[in-house]
């Protein structure tokens, strides 16, 4: 599968769902992905094919409750919500993000 | 992801797979219906969508790869990622590899060895349903109880007795023994054995009077017929008489007794064959059955013996001894019977072997601790050179319970490296072991074929072995801060050092282990060597020693005398021959012989402290074995059978009996069958010398005129004292006594080897200990040298400062010097209190020293103290050679 430049770097699309999440409430996978691709301003897009194991994997670890459910167009949908768990995970992803940048930031400059 | 919902993900998996494409179906609706509303047509908006989502089964698997096959998965890609970094580290690799290797496959040759002698089950059908039929403490019995049990029993549905025995294949001449079994008829039915050629001896052939038939062990049969199955129905001479072959055992059966490897199994009744009038079928004191038996389904071990108690008196009575004095008959009266489990069988070498190979156990036991806390050292340093990988990967968002598991991974792949490699030593020396083991006369025979068992201790060693090295160093991964690892260039001027790492407290208990191991290695080989070395009271260099059996030769009782003394002549006239005597007990050998005697102005404190050994020899026997003559004379012609009864008594026992070492002209009685005889006179006393064993004490012996000795046994020995090799004489003496009766055969060996096979076990024993204690030194010795290399290394910078502030080469030598001292002196008080508290453990094999002999223990220390200054002095000599600005500079 070929990639886009802006494919969403590995390990940061757990990061970015739990924000959006956090920040938006209840949504189904296809809402998370035109979300954050608007609020990015389309520089990142989300790989629609790691997106619904991403959720897989995070309902299972117990960051995000998922349900089914009917949309405004009455089409059946699986809502996802951040659970308490996860707003935890989401601090912690969030502080190794920053780190990460830093890092990364600084040998850029300096190296 | 718990084990139980990836599990239950499997069992789900349809209900999963079916969500999930509904949810991404969904998806590729909204996504239609957005392309549609930006203007696409319909069927263009569809191909885009699915365009860009893939194929729909594909996305289906990636999200089940979470699930059970994931994580499989993910271990394959960690067994990799593992073997490369294991190459990129290839001295690493090597050393922790072959430390393991050597620390597991020594633990699985020593337990492939008790799992042959202790644990592992008969070769027969079901073998968990035997019992073994005992008597009070023992377990031999004779043929008239064996009798007796077999027709009157109603518990079994099948029950055998056999007993241990040997064959001489030649007419006459040098001896060629093969060991055998007497079995009886229901031996090979209920154990369940068949034949691979002819049959095997069934109830038919056992009968008193029965013709001999002899049934062949496979291992016999290929190395003597080559398999020839047309031997069936041939004649075979055992002990010089015909036996027909009527079949060959199964290939894997090696009978009952674990250890040993019975050539040929004959009917009990035709040891009437073999023994003629001496036969021992209707003995009722001659003990040497022993009993197994098969349960009727459904009875336990207590129905059989509350069964046993109701016919043990009819049984009893009908075999009762007729000689027996009244109080052992009272004994007797009160034997009980009762069954045990006897799935392994009997076995004489496990009483033989048992404690050692546990000894050897707890050695290797020992042996792999060090090569773990080696290993886990080894990663240690290793992982604090993969620190900054290790920082990276967490900054990148790998889990630190992932990184965790990629450690145990390449820790659990090093450990199964090594077990690999282990499972080769293994079977190597686990049939060498079998090899130092065997003794010319007594050649051990066991299966060591790897089993289930072996198996499974292999691999919970290698996993605990994996875990044990593994996961501080995964723990301590987990720790890692990332920002401070990637900050820290090592760069730093003075590496803040903790005085007691992990790496040094490793050191230490490797130290400590090391020192007890070589503790009792010192402590073992110098029983072995004072017993090797010691001075048996008798010379032990260039005898020849021939055991003759007559039986052969049919010479009537009162002419035997005759045909022995003819026979020393003939012996004595051999050229190379400097002296020559004949005895009926030759030293350190398994038969004995000893008596009760009475003299007095001696009281005995038990019965026990009036029994001598005895032994009868001829004239010069004292010249020929180097038996110094204290007083009085040796044996001559003027001991007749007429004349008065005399005696040669050794200073032990003159000391212990007379008070005096000179004995001669005094008298004491011994006892035969029950009444005393007449009074003895002493008329020479000897040197004491050793009689059964070389761990005896200093043991009363009393010598017997052979001419005096009222009945004259079929069975002699010779001792030749050779100018030349003793081995030299065999040819001539075979000759000689062949010219005198053809049927006469000889068993050959000399003194100074029945000597060393005597210490087989403590030799095994000892050298292995020693062999083991220096593998663990040498361990210890690379887990000091490394730490001393990586420590120094680690301060490069610190010890440069020092020097360019104008620290003598001296001091630093000194510094490094007493930071190993303070290792090796931690773990030498450490170990000197596991030794003082574990060697008692190997007492019983010790001669001639304490389990806590302090000069052992002065020696181990400082052999260890040397080992360590000298594997810190290369380190040591390296930090002083710094150039201060070469390390300074570095980056």
């Amino acid at each position: 599968m070929s990639r886009h430049k802006n494919d969403i770097l590995q390990g940061t699309l757990v990061l970015l769902v739990l924000k959006t999440l956090d920040a938006q409430g209840r949504m189904h996978g296809y809402a998370i992905t035109s979300h954050i691709q608007r609020v990015s301003a389309d520089l990142l897009r989300v790989e629609e094919g790691s997106l619904y194991p991403a959720l897989h994997r995070m309902s299972q670890e117990g960051w995000l409750r998922a349900e089914w459910g009917t949309t405004e167009k009455n089409r059946e949908a699986k809502f996802y919500t951040i659970t308490a768990v996860g707003r935890k995970q989401l601090e912690t992803e969030e502080a190794s993000w920053t780190r990460l940048r830093l890092g990364v930031t600084r040998v850029l400059r300096y190296a | 992801m718990s084990w139980f919902s990836r599990l239950r993900n499997q069992f789900r998996e349809n209900a999963v797979s079916k969500e999930i494409s509904k949810e991404m179906q969904f998806h590729l609706s909204e996504k239609v219906d957005d392309l549609i509303g930006a203007g696409m047509p319909p069927a263009a908006a569809r191909r885009e969508a699915r365009r860009r989502f893939g194929s729909l089964a594909y996305q289906t698997e990636r999200t089940r790869e979470r699930d059970l096959i994931g994580w499989f998965d993910t271990a394959t890609a960690d067994i990799r990622y593992a073997l490369r970094s294991l190459r990129s580290a290839p001295a690493f690799a090597a050393v922790a590899i072959l430390s393991l290797g050597l620390g597991i496959g020594a633990n699985t040759a020593i337990f492939s060895l008790i799992n042959a002698v202790m644990l592992k089950s008969l070769p027969v059908s079901h073998p968990e349903e035997l019992v073994a039929i005992h008597r009070g403490e023992g377990s031999v019995l004779t043929n008239p109880l064996w009798e007796a049990i077999r027709d009157r029993q109603d518990t079994f549905s099948g029950v055998l007795a056999f007993g241990s025995t040997d064959f001489n294949l030649t007419a006459g001449g040098e001896a060629r023994r093969i060991d055998a079994n007497w079995v009886s008829g229901d031996y090979f039915a209920t154990l369940g054995v068949r034949p691979i050629a002819g049959r095997l001896i069934a109830k038919a052939d056992d009968y008193r009077g029965c013709p001999g038939t002899v049934v062949l062990s496979d291992a016999f049969w290929q190395s003597r017929y080559s398999g020839d199955p047309a031997v069936v129905g041939k004649s075979i001479a055992l002990d010089g008489h015909a036996f027909e072959i009527i079949g060959v055992a199964d290939p894997r059966f090696f009978g009952v007794s674990v250890g040993e490897h019975p050539q040929a199994f004959v009917p009990i009744c035709s040891e009437a064959i073999i023994r003629g009038t001496n036969s021992q079928l209707d003995h009722r004191s001659s003990w040497y059955l022993q009993l197994i038996g098969r349960p009727k389904p459904g009875l336990t071990r207590e129905q059989i013996n509350a069964r046993f108690a109701t016919i043990a008196p009819g049984i009893l009575e009908a075999t009762i001894p007729s000689n027996w004095p009244a109080d052992a008959l009272k004994e007797y009266r009160r034997m009980v019977f009762s069954v045990l489990p006897a799935a392994t069988g009997f076995s004489d070498v496990r009483v033989a072997y048992g404690k050692a190979l546990y000894v050897l156990m707890a050695i290797v036991g020992v042996v792999l601790l060090i090569a773990c806390a080696n290993v886990a050292n080894l990663l240690l340093a290793r992982a604090a050179a993969r620190q900054r990988e290790m920082a990276v990967r967490l900054a990148l968002g790998a889990g630190r319970g992932r990184l965790a598991r990629q450690l145990i991974t390449e820790s659990l792949l090093l450990a199964a490296l090594g077990a690999a490699l282990g499972l080769i030593f293994a079977w190597w020396g686990s049939h060498v072991l079998v090899r130092l083991l065997s003794r010319s006369d007594r050649v051990l025979s066991l299966d060591l074929g790897i089993d289930e068992r072996v198996l499974l201790f292999t691999i919970g060693v290698t996993t605990v072995t994996g875990l044990l090295f593994g996961l501080v160093p995964a723990w301590r991964a987990g720790r890692v801060d990332p920002q401070a690892a990637m900050k820290a260039q090592g760069r730093g001027v003075a590496e803040g050092h903790r005085r007691f790492s992990m790496g040094k407290a490793l050191v230490v208990a490797q130290v400590a282990l090391s020192l007890v191991l070589i503790v009792g290695a010192g402590l073992l080989l110098g029983s072995w060597r004072k017993l090797a070395t010691l001075d048996p009271g008798f010379r032990r260099d260039q005898i020849l020693l021939i055991d003759a059996d007559i039986r052969g030769a049919a010479t009537p009782p009162e002419l035997r005398l005759a045909l022995h003394e003819q026979m020393l002549t003939a012996l004595r006239a051999l050229p190379g021959v400097r002296s020559a005597s004949a005895s009926q007990i030759t030293p350190i050998a398994t038969s004995t012989w000893n008596d009760l005697i009475r003299t007095d102005g001696f009281t005995p404190k038990s019965d026990e402290d009036a029994v001598v050994w005895a032994n009868a020899v001829s004239d010069r026997y004292f010249a020929t074995m180097g038996i110094p003559m204290l007083g009085g004379r040796d044996f001559d012609n003027r001991d007749t059978q007429t004349s008065a009864h005399v005696a040669i008594v050794n200073e032990a026992m003159a000391k212990k009996f007379f008070s005096t070492p000179a004995a001669v002209g005094r008298r004491f009685q011994k006892e035969v069958g029950g009444n005393w005889t007449a009074p003895i006179e002493v008329v020479g006393v000897v040197g004491t010398t050793k009689y059964q064993s070389l761990r005896d004490s200093a043991q009363p012996i009393m010598y017997f005129p052979r001419a005096q000795e009222s009945a004259v046994a079929q069975y002699v020995s010779f001792e030749l004292r050779t100018s030349g090799l003793p081995i030299g004489i065999v040819p001539n003496a075979t000759k000689a006594i062949a010219a005198l009766s053809p049927r006469i055969t000889l068993d050959f060996t000399t003194l100074d080897r029945r000597m060393a096979e005597s210490l087989t076990l403590m030799r095994t024993i000892a050298t292995l200990s020693g062999f083991f204690g220096a593998l663990a030194v040498l361990l210890a010795t690379i887990g000091l040298y490394g730490i001393m290399t990586y420590n120094v290394a680690r301060r490069r910078n610190e010890i440069g400062v020092r020097i360019a502030l104008g620290a003598e080469r001296g001091r630093v030598v000194r510094m490094v010097l007493g930071e190993v001292s303070r290792v090796v002196i931690a773990g030498t008080l450490i170990g000197v209190g596991l030794s003082l508290g574990v060697t008692r453990l190997v007492a019983s094999f010790l001669y001639g020293v304490t389990p806590t002999d302090f000069v052992t223990l002065g020696a181990s220390v400082a052999l260890l103290a040397a080992v360590g200054v000298a594997a810190a002095a290369l380190p040591a000599w390296r930090a002083s050679r710094l150039d201060p600005v070469a390390a300074l500079r570095e980056e």
